[in-house]
């Protein structure tokens, strides 16, 4: 795949490796000279296209005009969404994925400036850190459609409220589905008539309020109650 | 009329003061409180200050109530983003931008928007001085791709025919003699002192500074 990176801080550059690693096609466009110093010791020369990717003639430099991907990870919000609206009507640019600086910005990040996908990556980060908070000793293991929904695990301790209780008696909400439990190094598939034991590590596929009940029914006793969403 | 202005630099400043000494509500906004001193004391309209690419700061100034919106801070993706959620969100009915580096121009022609560039068109104004004290320019049509010039003919231009004046890329607009203007017939003797009106492209404008070059044969 033909992917061009706008801006070269830390998410460009990260972006740029891990892609080059998979064998892609990829142009980073740069101009500061004291990030350009250091990408340039960190990325192959062939990726760096040094210029102002704001300026639309270095933009087809770049290759913009065969690009599939253009990913818009500059510092200026208003650049990003000038970056991806000009590559899309410009130069058909068929999926643009732009990175939000400051959330206060985040509504103008739709298909208005021909923006894909948006990562607002303070919202990314406080919503996990949120959730961590709320659900105690529940890990998430994969992010499922882009955080809606999740693959979590959590591991029953002495005195939970679903202890012997059978999966079917749990009343368990629409949006959370028992996926696995691991007893003693075995995985046990779960039915309906399965009941809970103490150590018993559980693997749910689950949305905000399938994990707060979840956290519900497999945390400490003591444990306050989730705050509703 | 209500308008809004976004960006209190020297430009936004002096727009804002006009429309509001022309009797407009105006409302300026502006990340820095203290560029609100570029609007004199004697500025009657609403100062805001916030981020211009926070709706919330754009609503408290009024931008869906707006009938015109005005987008020159120093930042080409600023003037264009916000010009462009002007008209297309909040359906503004008259947007203009400001370009202020000439090589981002294509950004504002991409989103389709009302652009001045200021930078370029008064460099261009300059360089047409330096030239030439004769040729002046009286009108700028768009971005200065078509102008309306004024001329007085000099002495060496005396008896040659308006229409060797004219050519693709220049059309007379006037001649004026003795303080009576009329449309320019080709075929008009011309005279001295005769002031004469034309709107050219550059390139008309540059072959008619050519052949009003002294020594240009007759």
């Amino acid at each position: 795949m033909q992917v061009l990176i706008a801006g070269g801080g830390r998410t460009g550059a990260q972006l740029a490796a891990l892609l080059v690693g998979q064998n892609h096609t990829v142009r980073l466009v740069e101009h500061r000279p004291d990030i350009l110093s250091r990408i340039h010791r960190e990325l192959p020369t062939e990726v760096i296209h040094e210029g102002d990717a704001a300026d639309p003639s270095v933009l087809e430099a770049a290759g913009a005009r065969e690009a599939q991907v253009l990913a818009a990870c500059t510092p200026d919000d208003a650049d990003n969404l000038s970056l991806c609206f000009f590559a899309r009507s410009q130069f058909r640019v068929p999926r643009t994925i732009a990175r939000v600086n400051n959330p206060a910005t985040a509504w103008l990040f739709n298909q208005t400036f021909g923006v894909d996908v948006a990562l607002n990556q303070a919202e990314i980060l406080s919503s996990l850190i949120e959730e961590e908070m709320s659900l105690g000793d529940m890990m998430t293991l994969l992010k499922i459609r882009r955080g809606r929904y999740s693959l979590v695990e959590e591991k029953i301790p002495a005195g939970a409220p679903a202890l012997g209780t059978s999966i079917k008696d749990l009343t368990l909400p629409d949006n959370c589905v028992i996926a696995a439990i691991i007893r003693k190094g075995e995985i046990v598939i779960p039915r309906g008539v399965t009941t809970f034991e103490e150590g018993d590590e559980v693997l749910a596929v689950v949305d905000p309020e399938g994990a707060a009940e979840l956290a519900r029914l497999f945390g400490f006793p003591s444990a306050r109650p989730p705050t509703p969403a | 009329m209500r308008y809004l202005v976004i960006g209190c630099g020297r430009a936004g400043g002096e727009l804002a003061k006009r429309l509001s000494q022309s009797g407009h509500e105006v409302s300026v906004v502006d990340q820095r409180a203290e560029a609100f001193e570029n609007l004199g004391p004697d500025f009657r309209g609403r100062t805001i200050e916030g981020e211009v690419l926070n709706q919330h700061v754009l609503r408290r100034a009024g931008i869906e109530k707006a009938d015109g919106v005005a987008t020159v801070t120093n930042s080409d993706s600023v003037n264009a983003v916000v010009a462009h959620a002007a008209r297309v969100i909040f359906n503004v009915p008259n947007v203009v931008a400001r370009n202020y580096d000439p090589k981002r121009r294509p950004l504002f022609e991409a989103f389709g928007l009302q652009v001045i560039s200021s930078t370029g068109w008064g460099a261009q104004r300059i360089e047409e001085l330096l030239y030439h004290g004769e040729i002046r320019t009286v009108f700028s049509a768009g971005n200065g791709e078509v102008e309306v010039y004024e001329l007085t003919i000099p002495a060496r231009w005396k008896d040659r025919r308006l229409g060797d004046m004219l050519r693709e890329g220049v059309c007379g607009v006037a001649h004026t003699r003795a303080g009576r203007a009329t449309l320019p017939d080709p075929a008009i003797i011309l005279d001295q002192g005769d002031v004469v009106q034309v709107s050219a492209t550059l390139e008309g404008i540059e072959w008619l500074r050519a052949r009003l070059e002294p020594g240009e044969g007759i």
